[in-house]
């Protein structure tokens, strides 16, 4: 089970997750960001906080964009982790590649 | 010995009943002469009486065996039978009655052996015809068997067979006991009459068919009936035979039979148009039950679905619509009706089923047949029949009809049922065709599987100094885990597990990359970091975009007893330290192949060295077993996997393996799939 909700706020756009991505709904996590893209984001912020779980499927949709990200120069910040997940992100070495921070206000501070 | 017999039966019966009429005429003659030339013949009357006995069941058993031989016995052909003998006897008569005509006076007129022997083709006509049309009817009472109308028959069979035999008693004369045995044959004949179940299955041109062969019977039974009479007063015949209680029975039988098939085919004629239909609707419902077969078109049973509706409700137009995923109707099918009315007609559909909705609209009865007024010039009213396939909408059937609510309750009915029956065919036909294709999946799976099991190695290397075992199961099929051993010299050894992320089919493909890239590299780029730079980069190239696998790679020297290592974003290694005393993960940083898909990934990979010795254990893994969880979602994790070897550190490879396998499972539960793949490689230094 995944929820994904899409919060626009004035300079940037909040991404929130709940529940598990695994392969089966690695797509809609896909659909999101790039909805995000299209519709022009340039500063994600992506609450992990109610993310429970987070399979190879998953990180590897994050995996995809971070060239994408680089290039149209979209900067991504992911904020409260639980502490397994945010494992998941330092095991892989993906925490080299995307910001990960404590809580929104960290991640805020980190966009700037 | 029965078999031998069984085909001539027709012919031996045939040939025994000429011979017995041959005989009959020989008597009669002989008697003739001796009362020509007053002499006493002395041939009694009896003995044509026994003759007579004998002709009769002759030509019953070859009329049985030759209406039972003949398998295509249709109601009309079997009329049409009696009336053709009828026709024969009647016109033989006929002709001997004209062959007297013109001889008028004259002595051959008068001669009693002419005489005679007409008298005996009449009577054996007579009798072919009575006793083959008692046959045919037998075949048309019969029609349906109940027990009661079998044993009715039997019944009546007997008393014709007592009857024939009754001759013997009075002389063939009339009176009181005949009279009595021709009252209760005839009472007898009547209450077998009543069995008509054939007339209703005969379509409206068979019906005026048989009305006529009917009459055929019926005056020639008449004819010859009143010609019998007229020779039971003649004095020229010596002894006469057809004054018998079975011809007049039968005389009775057949013309009571005949003359109530007559009447109620006659009476029939009006209404067999709607038992027609009800036939045609019970074929076509068949046809909709069986219609489809693999590797046919559904569209084949819609084609049965309107026109078997059409007919049904006597519509003067009508198509059929199919809806596609997003729930649009196109048409398929249009009967009678131009492209300009069907749009028009449509719209009024919609118009009346919108109105419909605003006041009483119910969920449930969007998916029953219904009939709409319309107001269009030329049709007044409509029915609509959604098609359903497991609740959900495929189509719809239209039928238009020039007067108003022309569609009464049985058309509706019946239209209901030829849907079902359509949707129920397109059902099966789907489900068919979707078990063959889950068949051929399954079958490539298996393939996949196969090929899989043989990527993961057979042999383990290694050398006296340390001993390994291996142990891997995937969630599906086919898994994304691989692992591999490598011998690079005598004291060199390569060690590699490795995750490709995702489940199932694509990840085996990615897990067979890896171990080619494994083998291509391992020969020329042993070092664990140049490995992982050098794997990334190939793995980069052919690895699709949200892909990427990672590795934990160890370079054995059993020689110098070092391990340099280095991890691709693969969860960490257990390691027990003997000497220490100590169970730790190996840490160390690094980034899974295929993340960063440039130079920049040199940055990221690293590289260590340590020294083992003996009574270390060495325990790769794979995430699948950290990730396994219990019935409340808690995973096994990274702890309880540390105490587990830390409890079994003493035991030798395998044994630490299976008990890590058990605990893991056990931890699971027993009824709980696994839904990861499991890898695990366990290296114990001696």
């Amino acid at each position: 089970m995944l929820k994904i909700e899409n919060i626009d706020q004035t300079d940037h756009m909040v991404l929130q997750l709940s529940g598990e991505i695994d392969a089966s709904n690695s797509v809609d996590l896909d659909a999101a960001i790039q909805d995000m893209i299209s519709r022009g984001a340039k500063k994600i912020l992506v609450d992990g906080s109610q993310l429970e779980y987070i399979s190879s499927a998953g990180l590897g949709v994050f995996m995809s964009y971070l060239e994408e990200f680089h290039e149209k120069d979209i900067q991504i910040v992911i904020y409260g982790l639980l502490e397994k997940v945010h494992q998941v992100f330092v095991i892989l070495g993906l925490d080299k590649l995307i910001t990960i921070k404590n809580n929104q206000q960290d991640a805020l501070e980190a966009m700037l | 010995m029965l078999k031998f017999l069984s085909p001539n039966i027709g012919k031996v019966s045939f040939l025994i009943a000429i011979l017995a009429w041959l005989a009959l005429l020989f008597v009669d003659i002989t008697r003739i002469f001796g009362m020509m030339n007053q002499i006493e013949s002395g041939v009694v009357p009896e003995v044509s009486y026994i003759l007579q006995v004998v002709f009769f069941i002759m030509v019953y058993i070859f009329y049985n065996y030759s209406i039972t031989k003949n398998e295509k016995n249709e109601f009309l052909n079997l009329i049409w039978r009696g009336a053709s003998t009828g026709l024969l006897a009647l016109g033989i008569s006929l002709l001997i009655r004209g062959f007297y005509g013109i001889l008028g006076d004259s002595r051959l007129a008068l001669d009693p052996l002419l005489r005679n022997f007409f008298y005996h083709i009449n009577f054996a006509m007579t009798s072919l015809f009575l006793i083959s049309c008692t046959l045919l009817w037998k075949r048309l009472i019969l029609y349906q068997k109940t027990k009661k109308v079998v044993q009715q028959w039997q019944a009546f069979e007997i008393l014709l067979l007592i009857s024939m035999f009754f001759v013997f008693f009075n002389q063939n004369t009339l009176d009181y006991s005949f009279l009595f045995g021709l009252v209760f044959l005839n009472i007898f004949s009547i209450s077998l009459a009543i069995n008509l179940k054939w007339i209703p299955y005969l379509t409206f041109k068979e019906k005026w068919k048989s009305i006529l062969f009917f009459s055929i019977i019926l005056i020639s039974s008449s004819y010859l009936f009143f010609q019998v009479l007229s020779y039971s007063d003649a004095d020229q015949i010596p002894v006469n035979l057809t004054d018998n209680l079975l011809l007049i029975g039968l005389f009775a039988f057949v013309f009571i039979y005949s003359l109530f098939s007559f009447l109620v085919t006659l009476f029939n004629l009006p209404t067999s148009s709607v038992f027609e239909q009800k036939l045609v609707e019970a074929i076509n419902f068949q046809r909709l039950s069986q219609s489809i077969k693999p590797g046919e078109n559904e569209n084949q049973v819609l084609d049965i679905l309107i026109d078997s509706s059409m007919s049904a409700s006597y519509a003067d137009g009508g198509w059929l619509e199919t809806s596609n995923k997003e729930g649009k109707l196109t048409l398929i099918q249009e009967r009678f009706i131009d492209k300009k009315n069907l749009g028009q007609v449509k719209e009024l559909i919609a118009d009346s089923k919108a109105l419909q909705h605003n006041n009483t609209y119910r969920k449930e009865e969007e998916s029953k047949v219904f009939q709409v007024k319309i107001n269009h010039n030329l049709y007044k009213s409509a029915l609509v029949a959604p098609l359903l396939v497991n609740q959900e909408l495929i189509g719809r059937l239209v039928l238009v009809k020039e007067v108003k609510d022309g569609f009464n309750k049985e058309m509706l009915n019946i239209i209901s049922t030829f849907v079902g029956q359509a949707c129920i065919s397109v059902e099966n036909y789907r489900l068919l065709n979707d078990a063959i294709k889950n068949e051929r999946y399954k079958e490539e799976l298996k393939i996949a599987q196969r090929v899989q099991e043989s990527l993961l190695p057979d042999k383990l290397h290694h050398d006296e100094s340390f001993e390994i075992s291996a142990f891997s199961a995937a969630a599906d099929e086919v898994g994304g885990d691989y692992y591999e051993t490598k011998q690079l010299d005598d004291h060199t050894f390569v060690l590699i597990i490795g995750d490709v992320s995702g489940k199932g089919t694509s990840a085996a493909f990615n897990m067979s990359q890896m171990k080619g890239v494994f083998h291509s590299l391992v020969q020329t780029h042993s070092n664990p970091k140049d490995f992982m730079i050098l794997a990334n980069n190939a793995l980069s190239e052919c690895l699709e975009k949200n892909h990427f696998i990672t590795t934990a790679y160890y370079l054995i020297n059993t020689d110098s007893k070092k391990i340099t290592y280095s991890r691709a974003g693969h969860c960490p290694t257990l390691y027990y330290n003997h000497r220490k005393q100590e169970t730790y993960y190996l840490s160390i940083d690094g980034m899974g192949l295929g993340i960063l898909r440039n130079k920049l990934y040199e940055k990221y990979v690293h590289e260590k060295t340590f020294q083992f010795g003996s009574g270390d254990v060495l325990v790769l893994i794979t995430d699948g077993i950290v990730e396994a969880k219990d019935g409340n979602g808690v995973e096994f994790g990274y702890e309880r996997l540390k105490t587990v070897v830390d409890e079994n550190k003493n035991l030798n490879s395998k044994e630490i393996q299976d008990t890590i396998i058990q605990e893991v499972y056990k931890f699971i539960g027993k009824n709980r799939i696994a839904d990861d793949d499991y890898s695990l490689m366990v290296v114990k230094f001696k």
